[in-house]
C-alpha cells in the first residue's frame, strides 16, 4: 500500500468511526469523497444514470448502518466498493439482466468536452466491454481501471482469487477477440515505429 | 512465430504479467523480462500493445455525469424517514439495535414527541378492558421501555419495589405502561426508573404529567 492510500484509509476509518456515533457530517464527507469513484465503477455494470445514484445510495445506506461492524480486515475502500459491487449486481438483477444501453450513450449525453480521440476510445472500449459479463467487467474496470491488486479483487468481489484470475483470462481473451479490429492495429503500427 | 513448447510458456507468462507491469506493482525483474520478451515476440508485442490501450481508455473522465449532493440529500432524507418508521418494526430487532434507534429517536424527534410516537393507539388495546381507563388518561402513567433480554423475574421485582402496576404493554417497541400505586410518587418513580439497569427509557405517559 502507498504512504497515500494509508493516510486515506486512516481518514475513512475515522469518518466510520464518527457514523457509528451518528455523524451524518462524517457521512456527507465520506459519501462526497466516494461518490466519484463509485460513478465510473458502476458505469461499467450499467450506463444508466438514474440506476447508478440508486446504487450509491443503496450502498451507502448499507455503510451507514454497518459502519460499526467494518472489523478492519481490509481497507476501507475495498469494503465500500465491495458493498456497491453487490447492490450493484442486485440492482441489475431486479431490473433486468442488460445492464449497458445498446447503443451505448446517446450523442446528447456525452459530455462536450470530449475531444475527438477520446471519443474513439472510448467506443472502442465500449464496443469491447458489451461482450463481456458484468463479472468480467468487474474485474477489468478493478485491474486496468483502479489498479487492484488480485487479492483486492478477490475481497472486494468475495470469491477465491482463482475466480478472479479466470475472470480476467476470459475477458482478455474476449477483448482480443472482438478489439483488434478497432483501433488495435494503429497502436501497434504506431509503436512500431523507432 | 516458432510455436515450440519454450515460446509458449514464456508467452503465457508474459501475457499473465502485462496487466501488473501496466500497473506498475509488478517486481523490476518481472517487467525487465517482459520487455525483453516483447522484443522477439510479435503476438505479445500486439497483445500488450492493446492492454495498454485498455489502460489508457479505462482511464477516461467517466461519462456518467451524477452530482453527489443531489444524491446525499436524498440519502439523508431515506435516513430520515427510516429513523421514524423504524418503531414499527423494532420489537424485533437485538437489544442494540432497538436502543440505537431510540437513541436515534430521541435526538431527532425530542423526547416528548418520542413518547407519543412510542405510544401508538392500538399497541395497549390487548391488555384494556371496559372497566380500565385508557393508559394514556391513567394519573401517574409512565412508559417504561425495559432491555429485551431483562429477565422476567428482575422485571416483577423492579416492578414490586417500586410498587407499580402494569397497566399496558408491552406494545410494538417493547414499552410497557406503568403506573404507581400511590399517584403522588411519579416524579420519584420516574427518576428511579431512569436511574436503572435494564431500563432503556421511562418517560411520562401524558404530555403533562
Ligand atoms: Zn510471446
Amino acid at each position: 500500500m502507498k504512504d497515500a492510500d494509508i493516510d486515506a484509509d486512516e481518514t475513512d476509518r475515522l469518518l466510520l468511526q464518527r457514523m457509528v456515533a451518528g455523524d451524518r457530517a462524517a457521512l456527507a464527507t465520506l459519501y462526497r469523497s466516494y461518490h466519484g469513484r463509485l460513478c465510473r465503477f458502476l458505469s461499467r455494470l450499467t450506463r444508466r444514470a438514474d440506476l447508478i445514484e440508486e446504487v450509491i445510495n443503496d450502498c451507502f445506506w448499507i455503510v451507514w448502518q454497518k459502519a460499526g461492524s467494518f472489523k478492519g480486515e481490509s481497507r476501507v475502500s475495498t469494503w465500500i466498493i465491495g458493498i456497491a459491487y453487490r447492490c450493484g449486481l442486485k440492482a441489475l438483477r431486479q431490473r433486468g439482466d442488460e445492464p449497458v444501453d445498446d447503443e451505448g450513450m446517446p450523442e446528447d449525453r456525452m459530455p462536450s468536452h470530449d475531444p475527438g480521440e477520446d471519443r474513439e476510445l472510448r467506443d472502442w472500449l465500449s464496443k469491447g466491454m458489451e461482450r463481456l459479463s458484468a463479472d468480467q467487467r468487474v474485474v477489468v474496470e478493478l485491474v486496468y481501471g483502479v489498479g487492484h491488486t488480485l487479492d483486492d479483487v478477490a475481497a472486494i468481489m468475495q470469491c477465491p482469487v482463482g475466480t478472479v484470475k479466470a475472470r480476467l483470462f476470459h475477458a482478455r481473451v474476449k477483448l482480443r477477440n472482438v478489439l483488434p479490429a478497432l483501433a488495435g492495429d494503429q497502436l501497434t503500427q504506431k509503436e512500431s515505429v523507432p | 512465430m516458432k510455436l515450440t513448447k519454450d515460446t509458449d510458456r514464456d508467452c503465457s507468462r508474459a501475457w499473465e504479467a502485462m496487466p501488473w507491469v501496466l500497473q506498475d506493482s509488478a517486481p523490476p525483474e518481472q517487467s525487465a523480462w517482459l520487455t525483453e520478451h516483447l522484443a522477439q515476440c510479435e503476438a505479445c508485442r500486439e497483445e500488450f500493445a492493446q492492454q495498454s490501450q485498455l489502460r489508457l481508455a479505462l482511464a477516461l473522465p467517466t461519462d456518467v455525469q451524477l452530482d453527489p449532493e443531489v444524491g446525499l440529500k436524498r440519502l439523508l432524507s431515506r435516513i430520515d424517514d427510516e429513523a421514524q418508521t423504524t418503531t414499527a418494526h423494532v420489537r424485533s430487532g437485538t437489544w442494540f439495535t432497538r436502543a440505537l434507534v431510540a437513541a436515534v429517536l430521541v435526538q431527532a424527534l425530542g423526547i416528548g414527541v418520542l413518547g407519543v410516537k412510542l405510544w401508538s393507539e392500538d399497541a395497549v388495546q390487548p391488555y384494556r378492558t371496559l372497566s380500565q381507563p385508557s393508559p394514556m388518561a391513567m394519573p401517574g402513567a409512565i412508559h417504561v421501555v425495559p432491555d429485551a433480554n431483562m429477565k422476567l423475574a428482575d422485571w416483577d421485582s423492579l416492578l414490586h419495589s417500586l410498587q407499580l402496576q402494569v397497566v399496558g404493554g408491552p406494545n410494538d417497541v417493547g414499552a410497557y405502561t406503568v403506573v404507581p400505586e400511590h399517584a403522588t410518587a411519579t416524579q420519584d418513580t420516574l427518576q428511579q426508573l431512569r436511574a436503572m439497569h435494564g431500563i432503556r427509557l421511562a418517560e411520562p405517559a401524558t404530555a403533562s404529567p
